[in-house]
């Protein structure tokens, strides 16, 4: 029994080294594959199916949990941003505004807008700056690119300002170049109109014009804006001249009120 | 209840108008918003409730303008009385106050422009006018219903809930 037990092992052992040493394939072996491979074929797709439809539906559940969380993350980060531009913006507008102050000798008070007239017909603002800061009424309003507007009303932290395009306006102006004198009133339009210059004066389109300093309320040589029209009608001793304001009053942000108006020269940047 | 929610529209109707509508290009002609409200009162609420909130809300909005005093009250006070008077002869639900939003804009427009004519002579003031009151007039005809609609459903509401509790 043992002997023919080791025998067998030898054998098989034999076939075994005789079988390694060449690969040969036999009818029988590429019968099962015939028949068992479209099984294997079948059961393998199957498996991938299903392992795809986990992988593509029922995993995405949590794929789907990840693209919210990345949706909110990338929100997250558009409205940082979006608060960062806006912050820059206005630190670049603060700039501005501060070296602006730096050129005027008069003492000023920084403010901000916050509110519109509730009617397109009149134009004033409302600012958050009133008597407790030392505002008072009639103050002249600037910004860098030239006058805004007066304050015409005060409350305790609050004022109202009206501004030089509203038809209630008047500034006594003069034309830089010529030193003719004028009184700017607001028109309809954004724009103003100078009125009481005298035909015989020399005014030109393009021609910049300040403040006279001359109604007490306006220091001496601020900009109002620019000659874009002139009206020389054949009657009357006056003509027309448009002036068109430097400052955009529909992106007024910050105003600078000046509190010590006509008792201090100002000095231009230029 | 009526007096709170009064305040409360208003207040956010005066903010939005002051501090929103103007940073909104789309919204460069839009009309008063506090019209529709004092249409919806003079349609729905009964004079001795709503006239002196009608007076001290013109009055308000007078100190937030930068027109003469008085301006507001005087448009607000005749467009209440207008409307009270038009309702004696128009069914509340008739077609015809689809348009009372635009009627109330274009009469507060005229009030508005005969004030400012009397500051004396501007040339671009037809055109702009003329600009100005038709594009209010439209956005009134398009969307001065809804805001009535809407006063009048919340007020329904807020009285019915206040009824339960």
């Amino acid at each position: 029994m043992i002997v023919g037990a080791v025998a067998l092992i030898v054998v098989n052992i034999i076939i075994l080294s005789v079988n390694s040493s060449r690969y040969s394939s036999y009818e029988s072996g590429r019968s099962t594959i015939f028949f068992i491979a479209p099984f294997q074929k079948t059961v393998t797709k199957s498996v991938q199916f299903l392992k795809n439809i986990w992988g593509h539906y029922f995993f995405l559940v949590s794929v789907a949990r990840e693209n919210d969380n990345l949706k909110k993350a990338i929100n997250r980060a558009i409205d940082k941003n979006n608060k960062y531009r806006e912050v820059e913006i206005s630190n670049f507008r603060l700039r501005n505004l501060l070296n602006f102050r730096k050129t005027m000798t008069n003492q000023v008070l920084v403010a901000e807008v916050i509110g519109q007239d509730p009617s397109p017909w009149f134009k004033t603002i409302i600012i958050d700056k009133g008597k407790s800061d030392g505002v008072e009424k009639g103050l002249p309003v600037v910004v860098p690119e030239g006058i805004a507007g007066q304050v015409i009303d005060i409350s305790y932290n609050y004022s109202k300002v009206l501004l030089i395009i509203d038809r209630n306006s008047a500034v006594d102006a003069l034309v830089q170049r010529t030193r003719d004198r004028g009184l700017i009133k607001g028109e309809s339009d954004g724009k103003c109109l100078s009125r009481y210059v005298l035909r015989k004066h020399d005014v030109k389109i393009g021609d910049i014009v300040v403040s006279s300093g001359l109604d007490g309320v306006f220091p001496k040589g601020l900009r109002v804006g620019y000659v874009t029209e002139i009206v020389k009608s054949n009657s009357g001793i006056f003509q027309e001249v448009t002036v068109m304001p430097y400052v955009d009053f529909e992106k007024l942000e910050e105003v600078l009120v000046v509190l010590d108006s006509p008792k201090h020269n100002f000095v231009s940047e230029q | 209840m009526t007096y709170c929610f009064y305040i409360c529209v208003c207040l956010c109707l005066v903010i939005f108008q002051t501090t929103i509508i103007p940073h909104i290009p789309l919204f460069n002609n839009f009309y008063d918003l506090l019209i529709p409200f004092i249409s919806y009162l003079g349609l729905f609420r009964p004079i001795r409730e709503s006239i002196l909130f009608i007076l001290v809300l013109g009055f308000l909005m007078d100190n937030l303008s930068g027109g003469p005093l008085g301006l507001y009250v005087t448009t607000y006070f005749w467009l209440f009385i207008v409307v009270k008077s038009v309702i004696k002869y128009v069914h509340v639900n008739n077609i015809l106050l689809l348009f009372i939003v635009a009627a109330g804009v274009l009469m507060e427009n005229i009030i508005f422009i005969a004030s400012i004519s009397m500051l004396g002579p501007d040339s671009q003031f037809l055109a702009i006018t003329v600009r100005t009151v038709i594009f209010q007039i439209l956005w009134a005809g398009c969307t001065g219903f809804f805001f009535i609609t809407i006063f009048n459903h919340i007020h329904k509401k807020l009285e019915s809930w206040f009824v339960v509790y």
